[in-house]
């Protein structure tokens, strides 16, 4: 007995995104800490740039939320284009 | 965090153990499976600050290196497998080949894990017939995999479920209703929580089909047939187009028996006020269908009373649950789609049995009387309000309403304002309604065969 089907599985629209640059140090830089405000994550960041100002001169912090959102805010692209403008490397929580 | 690394921001997320593989699939859905990650061994939340800065201690290596190495050199893309469009399935006899071919179905994740009617190309042609809308429209691209729901993809998972040709239009207006950027899709379909898609149908089509308004309208069984296959086909859309595999995009903590089928008529004949679709501006005589994403429900017995006031009291003892993410909500702010800052509030949604409506309406009340009667009722003080909930987060995402944290005891809504309690007539004889806890707002779509 043979059984032909169909896949049910659709196809899905591929994007691509190229990752950004990397500096090969942080020291100095600009580091942006963004959290989407679920819980714990302010004080993940708050201990990252704790350790991170330990070990690196001259690197400097400034904290984002997303725009948008309720319970855990999401970044919008007018988000995106100010921590671009302000920072050089971003550290974000929480992607659970 | 996909869209920084686009404007040329090197970025890495904290993510905890148990959702390296949701991270790296959503990251792909984006666009950049690569995304830097630095792993923690538990989530977050449920941790005491000083549990957390250990965590954080422990992966902060990871989080230089995801900032100063590329991220090729770190993480491989995940192997992903085509499968061709059609499957030949050999078996012993008939019944041996569906036992494979749901065997099959069962590995590559394609099922619900109940036995699937198989989605031949005669059934499949079949189901198309139900519908007027050509086969290769795309009738929505669904998140969060960004998958092409056509007309034909639906129709297969709509044979699998077990619906029948004319439940296709009603099939297609549902995954209309979830793709509208209102219903915050992406969120529903991956979210922890048990998020599940409820839907209501409404007009004339509801007798046209046989789709059950009364009583066990919810299912099981054979008075229910059309409103379980219809939801189940959904269920398996969220799967096979949007990709809300469980485990794999949908991260859901527990689950929930709701995701399998969920869907209900409105009983128009017994609702003394206009019905559910009229409300939201559509004719009486167009079918519609709404979808309203739901954690659970509770049963709200009230053989007792006989007063408006007394019946909704007990909806509001429903209603007013501080384990329901919904509760108290709107005072961190509107969901909203980042793309569109289409703004959003949390809905909740009566289902009034026909009794405990007449005898509301007895009393000449409205359904707007009924809404402010929740609105005004169905509140806490803000301490309860606000119990699984940091302070932190109101403070950074609030900063306007902090003052209230000097006021634990204020009593305020678990809503914003008395329009997001929605309201519908649904079920047969008995003082039994029921309350649905939403998450984000309804969505209602007309229903075009």
């Amino acid at each position: 007995m043979r059984l032909e089907v169909l896949n049910p599985q659709a196809a899905t629209i591929e994007q691509t995104v190229k990752a950004a640059h990397r500096p090969s140090d942080l020291q100095g830089k600009r580091i942006g800490l963004y959290w989407n405000l679920k819980a714990g994550g302010d004080h993940a960041l708050t201990r990252a740039a704790e350790l991170l100002t330990e070990r690196l001169p001259g690197v400097t912090f400034k904290r984002y939320w997303g725009e948008v959102g309720s319970l855990f805010r999401m970044a919008t692209a007018s988000d995106v284009e100010r921590i671009a403008a302000e920072c050089d490397a971003v550290i974000g929580t929480t992607s659970d | 965090m996909v869209e920084m690394e686009r404007a040329g921001l090197p970025t890495v997320s904290f993510t905890a153990a148990g959702f390296v593989k949701d991270a790296r699939r959503s990251a792909q859905a984006f666009g950049l499976t690569a995304l830097p990650i630095a792993v923690v061994p538990l989530p977050l939340t449920n941790q005491t600050p000083e549990e957390v800065r250990r965590a954080v201690d422990g992966c902060i290596d990871q989080v230089i290196q995801g900032l100063t190495e590329s991220p090729a050199t770190i993480v491989e893309a995940p192997a992903a497998g085509p499968a061709a469009e059609r499957l030949t399935i050999e078996g012993a006899d008939t019944l041996d080949a569906l036992d494979r071919m749901n065997g099959l179905f069962l590995e590559r994740g394609w099922s619900d894990a109940f036995p699937l009617v198989p989605p031949t190309p005669d059934r499949v042609e079949r189901m198309l017939g139900g519908t007027r809308r050509a086969r290769d429209e795309v009738v929505a691209v669904l998140e969060p995999g960004f998958g092409v729901g056509t007309v034909e993809k639906i129709a297969i998972n709509a044979v699998m479920a077990g619906c029948r040709p004319e439940h296709l239009p009603v099939l297609l207006a549902a995954v209309e209703a979830v793709a509208d950027p209102r219903f915050l899709l992406r969120i529903a379909a991956m979210s922890t929580g048990p998020h599940a898609p409820l839907i209501l149908v409404n007009g004339p089509i509801v007798r046209q089909l046989g789709i059950n308004s009364g009583r066990c309208a919810l299912g099981p069984g054979a008075p229910s047939f059309p409103n379980v296959v219809i939801g189940r086909a959904l269920r398996l859309v969220y799967m096979n187009v949007g990709q809300a595999y469980p485990g794999l995009m949908d991260m859901d903590t527990i689950g929930s028996a709701n995701k399998f089928s969920l869907c209900a008529a409105e009983n128009e004949e017994a609702n003394p006020w206009e019905p559910f679709h009229v409300e939201k501006g559509f004719d009486r005589d167009q079918s519609t269908v709404t979808v309203q994403t739901v954690y659970g429900q509770t049963d709200v017995l009230d053989f007792a009373n006989t007063t408006p006031e007394r019946i909704l009291q007990t909806v509001v003892s429903a209603a007013t649950n501080i384990a329901i993410g919904s509760t108290g909500r709107w005072l961190e702010g509107h969901w909203a789609d980042p793309r569109t800052k289409v703004t959003v509030r949390d809905h909740g949604l009566v289902m009034l049995c026909p009794e405990h409506a007449a005898i509301i309406a007895k009393h000449g009340w409205s359904k707007a009387d009924i809404r402010r009667f929740l609105y005004e009722n169905a509140r806490m003080p803000f301490r309860l309000l606000r119990w699984t909930k940091e302070p932190s987060t109101l403070i950074a995402g609030r900063p306007d309403l902090q003052w209230l944290l000097q006021h634990p005891d204020l009593e305020l809504p678990i809503f914003e304002v008395p329009d997001c309690f929605e309201i519908a007539v649904v079920g047969g004889p008995a003082g039994r309604s029921m309350y649905f806890y939403g998450a984000h707002e309804p969505v209602t779509k007309p229903i075009e065969r």
